[in-house]
């Protein structure tokens, strides 16, 4: 029973990495609809990455091997994270073995930026820097955000494994989302904002150079480290969004292996995130991007509403 | 015009008194080639004076023999990039300059070539040199750092290259440095005929076609001593005013989409899009080229097109006014325009800043006001102005003049005037002439001298983008590298107009 359903819950990774591109084509297309503009159909980011797949790299005379091997690490360990999170099958009891955590996850997240923020110093470019630099600022701030928001999660269920998190949450139903959940889902949903680069933090659409964060970093890239880290920043975002629907709001989620189970599970996780997509849509559509120094005051909310979450989570679960 | 001649170590001084005394603002600086004519060169520094509501021009000669002359930019900053240009295309060395560096031309191109020179031919082909470099300013100190930026840009913009020196994010100094779309535009113009030449001067500066195309023929007017009729300056003020409005509108959107409010940004450009193709309808062009000529206009409106036009506008102006309240209610936006890239009243003042950009810092010019052609005195225009100088000033000052542009065009249609639309021009010169214009950048300037024959031997054209670019690095500072690219925007500059 064990080995199968270890490699079936590490599977749901592949599936995150699989539709992730249509995530971001379905967000593109909202964006567009919203705008008044027809935009482009939602499978034009798988064309893309194929596309650049098969282009040639061109590799700055200043770079070292770093530079070439930092997108593999950013693809691997952005894969690693998400290996780790339940898509359509939570982890159940039966499953047994220690799985890695909430803690890993993040740390591999933070790997991958570490990777990428390297990767943009070594071409020699005055933007790689920027980015770089502005990134870490960015993340030195979400990272502790992120912790404390996804411990509210660990709290309720008492493991820091999301899978398990996901099954507790499934199967009490209602009332394992007490205020403490929510305010941490506020948090995390600022938070995913800040890590995926979008607005109000960063602009993944925009053609400033000097505004850029995310986009800073990846502008020596091309050909296949580019496609690696295009493809592995949608997995990002996917990733965030699978964490708050599924560890906040996993019902529906499939808690055994039977065909109908995940079938319904594959289904009602498609309309949620659609439901995410349309949020996130709206959201970026009627906001304009923060002044760079206030990042730090959005972030610092983001921070305080996380920890009135694990107060509020740690009250109910011991009282005063 | 007046014109007053000085001898050449007064005109520096002269200049300063026509500022500080008359309260006058340099609009452009020029050189002439008459060594054909008595072996020497002519300067000529041309002068705004609202209070008067002319414009005045001080002449000097430099003699044969000499190529130099004493720089007037320490005493009148304005006079800064003029002198530049005239030291790098004719050849003469502004003595005294605190900057005396190539402004348009680049490191490749040969030091002892002097394009606006008379011997210099338009089509001569010149052999670039390679190994020199342009000295930008270094900023040394702990934590400074450079970052180059252009002249290919990651979106599709005009080329300009941008060296900041930052400590961190906040710009400690900026250095811009364009001429990368110099046509020689100056030099095209020589040799052509006057009456023949709106056509080029509709190509200066692309979204002004009809401001330089208006300032040239004025120019010729001027010089020809003609005066077009009533129709024809009712129609070329309302073109004028379409092509201010499609510009403010995308103007506005760029700054929105700057900040990432796309909402409002493509609400405003379709708007644009909309006052596109009303000008379509009108004129047979997008940008509206082709209709204007010396002596008035090429052809009169098609019968029934200004009805159709008073209708448009109108349901253009409804959908304006919803836009205007959205992006004003939108404190996202708002957030990020108040404050940023202040711009000093002082500094737009000394510069000779024009248009929007130096209304919205407090500086009270307008020429539709302050040099009113013919019917433009009896429209009742009221300059928007703003006194904080940052982004959201500069953004709402170009609010108010959408506005302000949609009530003169309904002011136009009300009273267009019947008759001919153009007076016969039979020919010009020899003789000089100058030609203004109130363009959405600000002051469009063409002098103009014509020989016997009615060929142009100069024509100097002044884009507001000249007289704006040098206000931007001043704007810039102690503001932080990712809101420059907003700051930029809300000046909304030409390109191709400064470099001509």
């Amino acid at each position: 029973m064990e080995a199968p359903l270890n490699a079936g819950f590490a599977f749901q990774g592949i599936v995150i990495f699989l539709a992730a591109p249509l995530a971001a084509g379905v967000l593109r297309k909202l964006k567009a609809v919203l705008q008044n503009r027809l935009g482009a159909p939602v499978v034009q980011p798988y064309r893309d990455l194929r596309k650049l797949l098969g282009k040639e790299e061109v590799v700055s005379g200043t770079a070292s091997g770093l530079f070439r091997v930092a997108p593999y690490v950013v693809f691997a360990a952005t894969a690693g994270a998400c290996s780790l999170v339940p898509v359509v099958l939570a982890r159940m009891a039966t499953a047994g073995g220690a799985w890695g955590d909430l803690v890993v996850l993040v740390g591999l997240l933070a790997l991958g930026r570490f990777a990428l923020a390297l990767g943009a110093l070594e071409a020699g470019s005055a933007f790689g820097g920027m980015g770089s630099s502005r990134e870490m600022m960015v993340s030195s701030l979400a990272e502790p955000a992120l912790l404390t928001a996804l411990f509210v999660a660990a709290l309720e269920a008492r493991t820091s494994e999301a899978g398990r998190i996901a099954a507790h949450v499934a199967r009490t139903g209602g009332a394992a989302f007490g205020p403490g959940s929510a305010f941490a889902l506020a948090a995390l949903f600022l938070v995913a904002l800040a890590e995926c680069g979008r607005l109000p933090v960063d602009n993944p659409s925009t053609h400033l150079e000097l505004t850029m964060i995310h986009e800073a970093m990846i502008l020596e890239y091309s050909g296949r480290s580019l496609a690696l880290i295009e493809w592995a920043s949608q997995a990002r975002l996917l990733l965030f969004m699978t964490l708050l629907v599924d560890l906040f709001l996993p019902w529906g989620i499939a808690l055994d292996a039977s065909a109908a189970a995940l079938a319904l599970g594959a289904a009602v996780y498609a309309l949620k995130i659609a439901g995410l997509c349309a949020v996130l849509a709206f959201a970026e559509t009627s906001t304009a991007k923060l002044r760079l120094f206030r990042v730090p005051d959005f972030l610092g909310a983001a921070f305080v509403l996380a920890l009135i979450g694990l107060f509020s989570q740690g009250f109910i679960q011991w009282g005063l | 015009m007046d014109s007053k001649e000085f001898p050449l170590d007064a005109l520096p001084a002269a200049c300063a008194s026509m500022v500080r005394g008359e309260g006058a603002r340099l609009a452009a600086a020029l050189a002439l080639d008459e060594r054909r004519r008595d072996g020497g060169f002519s300067l000529r520094y041309v002068f705004s004076v609202p209070a008067k509501r002319s414009y005045v021009e001080l002449r000097g000669r430099i003699p044969a023999g000499a190529a130099a002359f004493p720089s007037s930019a320490a005493l009148v900053p304005a006079a800064h990039a003029f002198e530049r240009e005239i030291r790098e295309f004719f050849g003469l060395d502004p003595q005294g300059h605190p900057d005396p560096r190539n402004l348009l031309l680049h490191e490749d191109w040969p030091e002892a070539v002097h394009p606006l020179r008379k011997e210099f031919s338009w089509n001569a082909k010149t052999r670039r040199e390679a190994g020199r470099e342009f000295p930008f300013l270094k900023v040394t100190g702990e934590g400074v750092f450079e970052i180059p930026v252009g002249p290919v840009h990651a979106g599709v913009i005009e080329p300009g290259h941008f060296r900041f020196s930052v400590a961190g994010e906040p710009v400690v100094n900026l250095e811009v440095r364009l001429g990368y779309v110099h046509r020689g535009l100056e030099k095209l113009f020589e040799g052509r005929l006057a009456l023949a030449a709106a056509a080029l001067a509709e190509r200066i500066s692309g979204d002004n076609s009809i401001a330089h195309a208006l300032a040239y023929c004025r120019a010729v007017e001027d010089l020809a001593g003609r005066t077009p009729p009533p129709r024809a300056q009712a129609l070329r003020a309302i073109l004028l005013e379409l092509e201010r409005l499609y510009n403010h509108a995308g103007d506005v959107a760029g700054i929105a989409a700057d900040t990432g409010f796309v909402f409002g940004g493509a609400q405003m450009l379709i708007l644009r899009e909309r006052l596109l193709r009303e000008n379509e309808r009108l004129s047979g062009r997008r940008l509206l080229r082709g209709w204007l000529e010396p002596g008035g206009l090429a052809r009169d409106a098609a019968p029934g097109s200004l009805e159709t036009l008073a209708a448009a506008l109108e349901s253009c102006e409804a959908d304006y006014r919803e836009i205007e309240k959205l992006i004003l209610g939108a404190d996202s936006l708002m957030d990020r325009v108040v404050g940023a890239g202040v711009l000093d009243r002082r500094v737009a003042v000394d510069l000779g800043g024009v248009g929007p950009a130096a209304r919205a810092s407090g500086v009270d010019g307008d020429l539709r006001r302050d040099h009113p052609v013919g019917l433009e005195a009896e429209l009742g225009f009221q300059p928007a102005l703003r006194r904080e100088g940052d982004v959201r000033a500069r953004m709402l000052v170009r609010m108010e003049e959408i506005a302000e542009s949609f009530r003169v065009l309904r002011a136009l249609q009300a009273r267009m005037p019947d008759g001919p639309w153009t007076v016969p021009i039979n020919g010009v010169g020899p003789g000089e002439g100058v030609g203004w214009a109130e363009s959405s950048r600000g002051e469009v300037l063409h002098w103009l001298r014509a020989g016997p024959d009615g060929t142009i031997e100069r024509l100097k054209i002044k884009d507001p983008s000249f007289s704006n670019w040098p206000l931007v690095p001043w704007a810039v500072q102690g503001d932080i590298v990712p809101d420059f690219p907003l700051i930029n925007k809300s000046f909304g500059l030409s390109y191709a107009g400064h470099d001509r």
